[in-house]
């Protein structure tokens, strides 16, 4: 079954390769799959393959994990609105998950062959920013497939294996003293919980997960040591919990985390350069200073935002600050994605869509202008348009549809205009010329005589309407849609 | 092209309600998709097209939006600068309130995701993350039904 994996060049081999990476492993694909972005990139940079399998194997994940801390670290940018950005992110996606594959197959001569085209070949896939007309017909397919697997993973739920949790774990630290060190004050709380679920995990990082939390426990002893913001100040701090866990990088953040939650007399205006022994140590739950009740406020405020967003991301059941922010990039970047997608493949309907979506101002005829007034609000003219193109249509839908377009009007689906009306019918509102009011639907009166092809999918019927579409809304029920 | 397609789709409403008119987005996606295709089914290739029917979606949405929102105004500034516009208004936007040092990566990363996502605070920078989710959310669904009733029409025919 590997062979016909390795053999290159063949959409079904994408499918399969994607179906097979993430079928079986659905546990655990939601957070290789996250954590296999920015490990990709690196993959292709530093030609690690060897360790994205191992990745994707998630039987051995000690390799994973520094992957993704070189990952984490050195994430590169995500361009929003360009293309670029997304066509190298599916590329380096693509061509980081086909080659370890290939290298599974055990033979070096194909695995040669699809490394060599891979990222030409991704990128003739995606080739939505290269201009390539010939990626496009490989592209709708494989990039349903790709956010095929990216829904799975969304719709998996949770599922945090040990293997998921043993991944989180060095994110959730790089995370942790990445938001510690910018931002003093955020990320506080959560860390004990960070800390707590650290020693509980029992995954190949059990030593320094142990040593954290001993150390967050020891380092509550040293508070005094250490001020709320003197991020440059741990060199005191960190000399005594260093040699409780051997991270030094931890050390700064774990020495703000106690001494932050433990003490709230930070700053006291003069901030981080003086000598934070001899500050008055005040408990959490007291409140002496303006800038710690502000601080405090301010990360309520965060949390709870960072909740609701939560919340808008389907199958998040995660506690951690960091992982939480993961998911929600990972959701946006999915959702982005889908757009993209979505306006691919619209090109496949979107053919034969376009005779039917009118275009007043191609036209340029007096009928154009025509139509903008005759089928304003009287339902004589929509009956005599709607017999009219009944008429047509038994003949021929070709002329039934120039007919609507030299009247200025649209053909709809039942489903996509009801599905837009079911959300409008009480919804009226004052509106300019170029506006609308949706109403219900009705199929043609006499749908009858030539309905199997048009009634149950394409007998809508939508009109130019200026205004007073309620006198028809309440009238004949049909569905009158006006554009510009 | 574009820019007639949301300036028709901006003007038309008056008042910003949230985004949650579903319709209303329809509506304006629908209207833009016409414009969109209106400069030749044939005459342009299909992933310009593709990036043409990408554009307008953004723009609906960002329009439906409303201009309370930051990311609205940054998203439809971002797409109304692409035509090349030479005309910079001297308009006086504070664009850096305060520049991130971006010590934290999924902190960086979701400011560079979300339009408009350089200049914000963390906790705005939530929020405005939150609804561009929801909206997005609202586009996404809205352009499936579309295809799905418009591959339904072809599967009849």
């Amino acid at each position: 079954m590997l062979r016909e994996l390795v053999s290159p060049n063949s959409s079904a081999l994408r499918l399969l390769l994607f179906v097979f990476l993430f079928a079986p492993e659905s546990s655990t694909s939601a957070w290789i799959w996250g954590s296999m972005q920015p490990s990709a990139r690196d993959m292709q940079v530093h030609g690690k393959t060897a360790a994205s399998l191992n990745g994707i194997a998630a039987s051995s994940d000690q390799i994973a994990l520094p992957e993704l801390q070189n990952g984490h670290g050195s994430q590169t940018p995500f361009d929003h609105g360009g293309s670029v950005g997304h066509d190298d992110f599916l590329d380096q996606m693509l061509s980081g998950l086909r080659s370890p594959w290939a290298e599974l197959g055990a033979t070096k001569s194909p695995w040669d062959a699809p490394d060599s085209e891979g990222p030409t070949a991704a990128q003739r896939i995606f080739g939505v920013g290269k201009e390539a007309e010939d990626g496009l017909p490989y592209a709708p397919f494989d990039e349903s497939a790709l956010l095929a697997n990216r829904l799975r993973q969304y719709q998996i739920s949770g599922g945090s294996s040990p293997v998921g949790k043993a991944m989180m774990l060095p994110l959730s630290h790089h995370g942790q003293q990445q938001m510690l060190a910018t931002s003093g004050d955020s990320g506080f709380l959560p860390l004990p919980l960070t800390l707590g679920s650290c020693g509980s995990v029992d995954s190949p990082n059990s030593t320094v997960g142990d040593g954290l939390y001993n150390g967050f426990s020891g380092a509550l002893q040293h508070t005094e040591s250490a001020n709320q913001h003197t991020f440059p100040h741990p060199q005191q701090g960190a000399p005594m919990l260093g040699q409780n866990f051997g991270a030094a990088p931890l050390a700064p953040g774990l020495t703000q985390a106690p001494a932050a939650a433990v003490s709230a007399s930070a700053s006291a205006g003069g901030g981080g350069t003086g000598p934070p022994r001899q500050k008055v140590r005040a408990r959490r739950g007291q409140a002496t200073d303006p800038h710690s009740i502000a601080e405090r406020l301010r990360r309520e405020r965060i949390a709870e935002r960072m909740k609701a967003l939560q919340e808008l991301v389907p199958n998040a059941n995660k506690t951690d600050k960091a992982s939480m922010l993961d998911e929600i990039i990972d959701y946006v970047k999915f959702l982005q994605l889908q757009v993209k997608v979505l306006s691919m493949s619209r090109l496949g309907g979107a053919a034969a869509v376009a005779p039917l979506v009118a275009d007043m101002s191609s036209e340029g005829q007096s009928s154009a202008g025509r139509a903008v007034c005759a089928a304003g609000g009287s339902s004589d003219s929509l009956t005599v348009t709607e017999h009219q193109v009944a008429k047509l249509m038994e003949e021929d839908m070709g002329s039934a549809m120039q007919y609507l377009q030299g009247k200025g009007l649209c053909l709809m689906p039942i489903s996509l205009a009801s599905a837009i009306s079911s959300a409008t019918s009480s919804f009226h509102r004052p509106h300019s010329s170029s506006s609308a009011t949706l109403g219900h639907l009705h199929p043609l009166p006499n749908a009858g005589s030539c309905d199997p092809p048009s009634s149950p999918a394409a007998s809508a019927l939508s009109a130019h309407s200026a205004m007073a579409n309620g006198a028809a809304d309440a009238a004949k029920d049909t569905i009158v849609v006006s554009k510009g | 092209m574009y820019r007639r397609s949301f300036k028709d789709t901006k003007s038309s409403l008056g008042s910003p309600n949230p985004n949650f008119s579903k319709p209303m987005v329809a509506l304006r996606f629908l209207r833009a998709l016409s414009l969109v295709r209106c400069s030749g089914p044939g005459a342009r290739s299909p992933s310009y097209r593709a990036r043409g029917i990408r554009r307008a979606a953004y723009a609906c949405m960002a329009a439906s939006a409303g201009p309370r929102r930051a990311w609205s105004r940054a998203l439809l500034r971002k797409i109304r600068r692409r035509p090349g516009r030479g005309l910079r208004r001297p308009r006086a936007v504070i664009r850096r309130r305060r520049p991130v040092g971006g010590g934290d990566p999924l902190e960086v990363a979701l400011r560079r995701l979300v339009p408009g996502g350089g200049c914000m605070e963390y906790c705005r920078l939530l929020e405005e993350a939150a609804d561009y989710v929801k909206c997005l959310a609202m586009q996404v669904r809205l352009m499936q039904t579309i295809v799905d009733s418009a591959s339904h029409v072809n599967s009849i025919d």
